[in-house]
């Protein structure tokens, strides 16, 4: 995934449900079809609920990477 | 506005009117969720729906405003709606908002690891000399059992928060003198080990379960051994042990006073055991056929005391999953395949394995000493029902 290039951040250190998926939801708003959110979390709930939340919302999960206590996940904004 | 699971759970029973809204996602909320004495009245919408539209400062607002918008028809005015997520973070703006559309709504106080974490004891028998205790786990349908006699108390496959058997055992001011796990669990995390340690009464298991069957390692901790005849005196009563191999090698059963039958996971109120967990269903199912009909002929007066549910209709009024031996055959479909011919079981038992759950191996590997883990991958692995009865034929609820 190192050929991926996020087109905004959103870092939830630090916070837990339902932060995460709220701060990556009003994010992903102001990005246009096709670009890249990168979202951090430490909460373990993320791993679930992130990847849910980009297939309910027609998003496209492109990539998960555990490392340690953080979760990182790249979601590229759906067409619809 | 918060409710406990053990208020949730009385009120359920009393059969006040209440609404389960699990905002969790829907895969989670397929793996598991809330249940009662009776089936409750549930709906999914996941979070992420509710909250898609939200920012950071109106998440309550928001909720009300997707739960109003796509939802007032279905979700009902009348009962007390329960609002459900993971931790009970979430829920607790879902439950603000249902709130402020007029609903009498209220979160769940913990979430599904709450849930997951609560207990529920009752006394089965309380006699001047003898009291039996059921501890279940009813979100696991996993039993464990309290046998006090004459102030000294006998642990029969404690669950892993074993705080909550201290409690039990100093509100009885019972000694334990033994802590004992009927075989190596598969499906959850033994509190055996820990509640030896915390109450200084030594740790029982069969030698044969302290082997892990698939890698065949034995286990690096001290135990006493239980075998076939041996006798376990404790205040004026006495546990008599029956190695009943089938569901593990070394399973044992344990006769009190020849009045209560602690069986394990041999058998079960509306079940048996499945034999296949080990990895070697075949060799082992004449052994678990043996060991059935052995326990069938205990005597028809003899209480059985089981270490799993399946389903809450099990229970008798009261709560109780026991039943008399002789009830079995006419409750139980495994039981009467037991009764009949080896081949006969061996056919019945090979078309009702449920599926294997990849993660017993690791809770085995836990209960067996070889691997360690910490609190969130403990619960991830005890995540859902168990599944160590063999499929029932009837629906449960």
């Amino acid at each position: 995934m190192a050929d991926v290039k996020e087109d905004k951040v959103v870092d939830a250190s630090g916070l837990s449900c339902p932060m995460p998926v709220v701060k990556a939801a009003k994010e992903m708003r102001g990005l246009a079809p096709g670009q890249i959110l990168k979202i951090v979390a430490t909460d373990h709930g993320s791993l679930a609920d992130i990847p849910a939340w980009a297939e309910d919302t027609g998003n496209e999960l492109l990539h998960t990477q555990t490392d340690g206590g953080q979760y990182v996940f790249l979601v590229r904004k759906g067409t619809s | 506005m918060n409710l406990t699971v053990g208020a949730l759970r009385e009120r359920l029973a009393r059969g006040e009117p209440t609404f389960l809204l699990d905002v969790r996602a829907s895969k989670e909320f397929a793996t598991w969720k809330v249940e009662g004495p009776r089936p409750i009245d549930t709906m999914n919408v996941p979070y992420t729906r509710i909250l898609a539209e939200a920012d950071e400062d109106n998440i309550a607002a928001a909720a009300a405003a997707y739960l109003g918008k796509n939802y007032a028809e279905k979700i009902p005015r009348d009962p007390l709606v329960v609002a459900v997520c993971a931790h009970g973070g979430t829920s607790a703006y879902v439950a603000e908002g249902l709130r402020t559309l007029g609903y009498d709504a209220v979160n769940l106080e913990g979430g599904m690891v709450a849930w997951g974490n609560y207990y529920e004891a009752l006394t089965v028998a309380d006699e001047p000399v003898l009291a039996i205790v059921q501890v279940a786990r009813p979100s696991r349908g996993c039993l464990s059992w309290i046998a006090v006699s004459d102030g000294e108390a006998v642990v029969i496959d404690p669950l892993r928060h074993v705080d909550r058997y201290l409690e039990l055992l100093e509100a009885r001011e019972a000694r334990a003198v033994a802590v004992i796990d009927t075989h190596a669990h598969a499906d959850h995390i033994s509190g055996g080990r820990a509640l030896a340690n915390k109450t200084g009464a030594p740790y029982y298991l069969h030698p044969y379960d302290a082997i892990h069957p698939m890698d065949m390692l034995p286990a690096p901790f001290d135990f006493e051994f239980l075998h076939e005849r041996r006798h376990l005196s404790f205040g004026s009563s006495a546990l008599d042990v029956l190695h009943v191999p089938g569901h593990t090698l070394g399973a044992v059963a344990l006769l009190l006073d020849e009045r209560f039958l602690f069986a394990g996971d041999t058998l079960f109120v509306d079940a048996v055991a499945r034999p296949d967990l080990g990895g070697r269903a075949e060799a082992w199912t004449p052994l678990h056929h043996a060991s059935l009909r052995r326990l069938l002929g205990l005597g028809d007066e003899v209480l059985l005391c089981p270490g799993h549910f399946s389903a809450a209709s099990e229970a008798d009024v009261r709560g109780v999953y026991a039943t008399r031996v002789g009830l079995l055959p006419a409750r139980n479909e495994g039981a009467r395949h037991a009764l009949g011919d080896a081949a006969s079981f061996a056919a019945y038992i090979m078309a009702s394995l449920p599926d294997f759950p990849p993660q017993y191996v690791d809770i085995k590997r836990v209960n067996t000493g070889l691997i360690e883990v910490a609190e969130n991958r403990a619960c991830e692995l005890e995540l859902g029902k168990n599944v160590c009865a063999l499929a029932a034929s009837h629906p449960g609820p």
